[in-house]
């Protein structure tokens, strides 16, 4: 059940109606059973897994607080940790280095392949996990009692498939500080769900069929212009896709009565790739710094360890994507540029210092620099990835692979974007006007009906992850 | 019960706050969702339910080539009612400018809505919109492909093409009987929303117009300028299947040395199309839309002229008459005249046929002048 179908929104109807209809003792069983029915809508089975892990990281955090006895606790975490970690390895990596061993003995890369479908959301209700109980262990999350609040935490529709990764404190505060949303967030979650809807139907899914047509044949499309285009769509595609889930996400915890954190800030308008990384997936960058970087020591102890620590997290975080090379060399290219950021002393341009004169220079070359890492990204191959780098500065001109309404459409959210950015105008529609506020949704809503692709419901990128 | 709106372990709140804060959200929240749906009705009620975007579509494309003949069939002047509309699908063979030169012997003015593809339903809401007091014509003709009205394996109710056709003109009155004439439920649940939401249906129009909008306008104005007159020139097929012999008892056809293989397959596809056994679908599904074009015209004086078109280019073996077809059902009524079923036998000849289904430009010329012919004397003369 995708959130850009109808069944989902009348789901999401039924959640709301019964939510509010019903006692407060229920309520939270409302939630979960939702949020269990939501994931049984993809694959059944896999529930067993999400109940698995939902019951080792409870019984583990309630063990950790229980015991004074460092040895127990370093156990009890080191067995979710393990539990957690060793489900996402094999669903999720068993092929890739299955293969891998297979190419250095010289056999065939299937040789030791399994049949294995990736869990919906692995990726991220892991991460969510691990960091309840690290949080635990580090004694800055007290151990939750009821475990229908835990596996409501782990298992919340809104969130469950695609983030944003929510901290423990954070979810609680919500659930046991309930207040009833107010007006505001009443109409900033909505605007939020429609404004979703619209970054994924109309953006995403359009710019996808565009990037879709240009990877799965490369060098059937050669020529420069050819290859930005290309490259250029799958970026808007996969900011769309992603924020645009987000934005959902985040409506729909709001119209709960629920608050996540935001997940992207306009990253496009970056001014260097340090910049792209506090705007972009911004709670995984969080949950990497907090759970990664900083343990690695951070930038506490030198240079070359700070550099060594930033490339080992961006190589982790890469291949957190995906189990492939290309995602381990994304994320090693963005651990290289943010390591030659720090080493030159470039690090977020200062709030003061955005709108000057370099600042929409700084903005291109970061805006170029992230397009050269999609390729990587989205390329099918290391080799592919490649021959479009080569063609997107060797290549002859080639033609637009964009149509002229794609492109005006991109350059109108630009505008938009850079507008949001100096004025956050947008932010104040949900406080503004009854006509402003109507007027705004209509036309995103006309924009849905009009421009946003319908052939079939394109899954979200990030669910595969 | 005054716990009722809490859901973590706070403390609660009276129910008299609780409404209170319900009333002033209510008081905030229920006007900006109305101002949505307001204006989200305003914007797709001024450009898709008026003709705003209809009178830019692409000429060529589905719904653009339905609009612009009925606008041009519209605009038409008809200064006085002796006048004949054909309507039909691209086997509706009149030529309307070989039918007026004998104008001078019939007294009839002859003019065609025919489009490829269209159907009974499409036909339905064409008349109703060319001809909405139903007093504008003195004949209309009704074009049937077989008289026995042998079902196919496509269920006619079920051609959400039709929607695509009749787009433009469909308006939210028609919700209540438009998209319940579909059998399969998905169907009906497409057409009512395609009806609300135009601008869904235009999607694809509308991303092409953008693509190329100043090309789009150039080519709306040539058409308004010219189609009329393009259409009306119009010659038919210089070229035929003349050679090919069919033997209908094995179905088999031998085709001259010059057939393409694509030819003959079109061929082979169209005239020895397996068929379903024959359950009555087609029949139940003419009877209902000639039924609603005959309602339509029921005590206007309108004659209603239905005739089956030349079936193929040698004559396939004839049927036992299937007695209560929609066709021979609605002969019955008044002002309802079915053209003798034999009329345009005669055409059936290879050398007057282009591929299985349509005629040549002389086929039409001959199919156009007996058509004149028969209503001239099916009509009696002209009013004056």
């Amino acid at each position: 059940m995708l959130f850009n179908t109808p069944q989902f929104f009348v789901f999401l109807g039924v959640v709301l109606i019964a939510f509010y209809s019903s006692p407060r003792s229920w309520r939270r069983i409302i939630l979960l059973a939702a949020s269990y029915f939501f994931y049984m809508s993809w694959i059944p089975k896999f529930i067993l897994l999400l109940l698995a892990l939902t019951v080792i990281d409870y019984t583990a955090a309630r063990w950790i607080a229980r015991t004074e006895s460092p040895r127990s606790r370093k156990t009890a975490l080191i067995v979710s940790l393990s539990a957690n970690l060793g489900l996402l390895g094999f669903f999720k990596y068993y092929n890739f280095f299955a293969a891998n061993i297979a190419h250095l003995l010289g056999r065939p890369e299937s040789s030791f392949a399994l049949s294995i479908i990736l869990p919906l959301g692995i990726s991220f209700h892991t991460f969510q996990s691990m960091s309840y109980v690290i949080d635990v262990y580090r004694r800055e999350q007290k151990p939750i009692v009821n475990p229908v609040d835990y596996a409501l935490f782990i298992s919340f529709f809104p969130q469950l498939v695609a983030g944003p990764i929510v901290r423990a404190r954070e979810f609680f505060g919500d659930l046991y500080h309930w207040q009833a949303p107010n007006s505001t967030e009443v109409l900033r979650g909505l605007l939020l769900v429609i404004l979703g809807l619209a970054k994924k139907m109309v953006m995403a899914d359009q710019f996808a069929q565009v990037a879709n047509n240009y990877f799965k044949d490369v060098a059937g499309h050669p020529g420069l212009l050819t290859a930005w285009s290309g490259v250029v769509a799958f970026g808007i595609q996969i900011y769309f896709d992603f924020s645009g889930y987000t934005d959902m996400a985040i409506g729909m915890a709001l119209l709960l009565g629920f608050h996540f954190p935001v997940n992207f800030h306009r990253p496009y308008l970056a001014s260097s790739i340090t910049d792209f990384w506090h705007r972009w997936h911004m709670s995984l960058s969080r949950w990497l710094r907090d759970y990664l970087y900083i343990p690695l020591g951070g930038n506490r102890h030198g240079r070359l360890t700070t550099y060594r620590n930033l490339m080992l997290t961006m190589l982790l975080g890469g291949l957190w994507h995906g189990a492939s090379w290309n995602f381990v060399v994304w994320g090693g290219y963005h651990g290289g540029l943010l390591s030659i950021e720090r080493m030159l002393g470039l690090k977020r341009a200062p709030e003061e210092n955005r709108w000057t004169l370099f600042y929409p220079v700084r903005a291109i070359l970061t805006f170029v620099l992230v397009m050269i890492g999609w390729v990587f990204f989205r390329a099918i191959n290391f080799h592919d990835s490649i021959y479009v780098l080569h063609q997107m500065f060797t290549g002859h001109i080639g033609a637009m692979f964009l149509m002229r309404w794609q492109t005006d459409l991109a350059l109108f959210t630009l505008l938009l974007a850079v507008l949001e950015e100096k004025k956050a105008w947008f932010e104040r529609i949900a406080i503004g006007p009854a006509w402003a506020y109507g007027a705004v949704c209509a036309l995103l809503l006309l924009s849905v009906e009009l421009l946003g692709y319908t052939e079939a419901s394109l899954p979200f990128v990030y669910f595969q992850f | 019960m005054f716990e009722a709106y809490h859901v973590g372990q706070g403390p609660a709140r009276p129910l008299r706050r609780y409404i209170g804060s319900l009333a002033e959200n209510s008081i905030k929240v229920v006007p900006r969702i109305l101002a949505t749906l307001i204006f989200f009705v305003a914007f797709e009620g001024v450009i898709f339910h008026t003709r705003l975007y209809p009178s830019i579509l692409e000429p060529e494309s589905t719904a653009g080539a339905m609009e612009m003949q009925l606008k041009n069939e519209i605009k038409r002047p008809k200064p006085d009612r002796n006048q004949v509309l054909a309507v039909g699908h691209s086997r509706m063979a009149l030529l309307p400018r070989v039918a007026n030169d004998m104008q001078p012997a019939t007294g009839y003015r002859f003019a065609s809505v025919g489009l490829g593809g269209s159907t009974a339903r499409c036909w339905y809401y064409e008349l109703r919109e060319l001809d909405p007091t139903a007093r504008r014509y003195a004949a209309i003709v009704i074009p049937t492909d077989d008289f026995n009205e042998p079902d196919t394996y496509e269920n006619p109710n079920d051609r959400e093409l039709d929607t695509r056709y009749l787009i433009s003109r469909l308006k939210l009155s028609d919700l209540t009987e438009y998209p319940w004439s579909f059998d399969d439920y998905r169907f009906k649940w497409v057409a009512f929303g395609d009806i609300l939401f135009k601008g869904y249906v235009y999607k694809r129009d509308f991303l092409e117009f953008l693509s190329a909008t100043k090309a789009r306008i150039a080519n709306v104005r040539l058409y308004n300028k010219y189609s009329t007159q393009w259409f009306y020139a119009y010659e038919g097929p210089d070229h035929s299947v003349a050679g090919l012999e069919i033997d209908w008892q094995h179905n088999v056809a031998h085709y001259p040395a010059s057939f393409t293989p694509q030819q003959r397959k079109v061929i082979e596809d169209v005239l020895f199309q397996a068929r379903p056994p024959d359950a009555g679908q087609l029949t139940r599904y003419l009877h209902h839309w000639y039924g609603r074009i005959l309602d339509h015209y029921r005590g206007s004086g309108t004659k209603l002229i239905f005739l089956r078109v030349p079936r193929a280019p040698t004559p396939p073996p004839e049927q036992p008459p299937k007695l209560n077809s929609a066709i021979r059902q609605v002969a019955r009524e008044p002002d309802v005249i079915v053209l003798d079923e034999h009329l345009f036998d005669p055409l059936e000849r290879t050398d007057l046929f282009a591929d299985p289904m349509h005629l040549t430009a002389e086929g039409m010329n001959r199919f156009s002048r007996i058509l004149a012919t028969e209503v001239r004397r099916v009509l009696g003369p002209p009013k004056s």
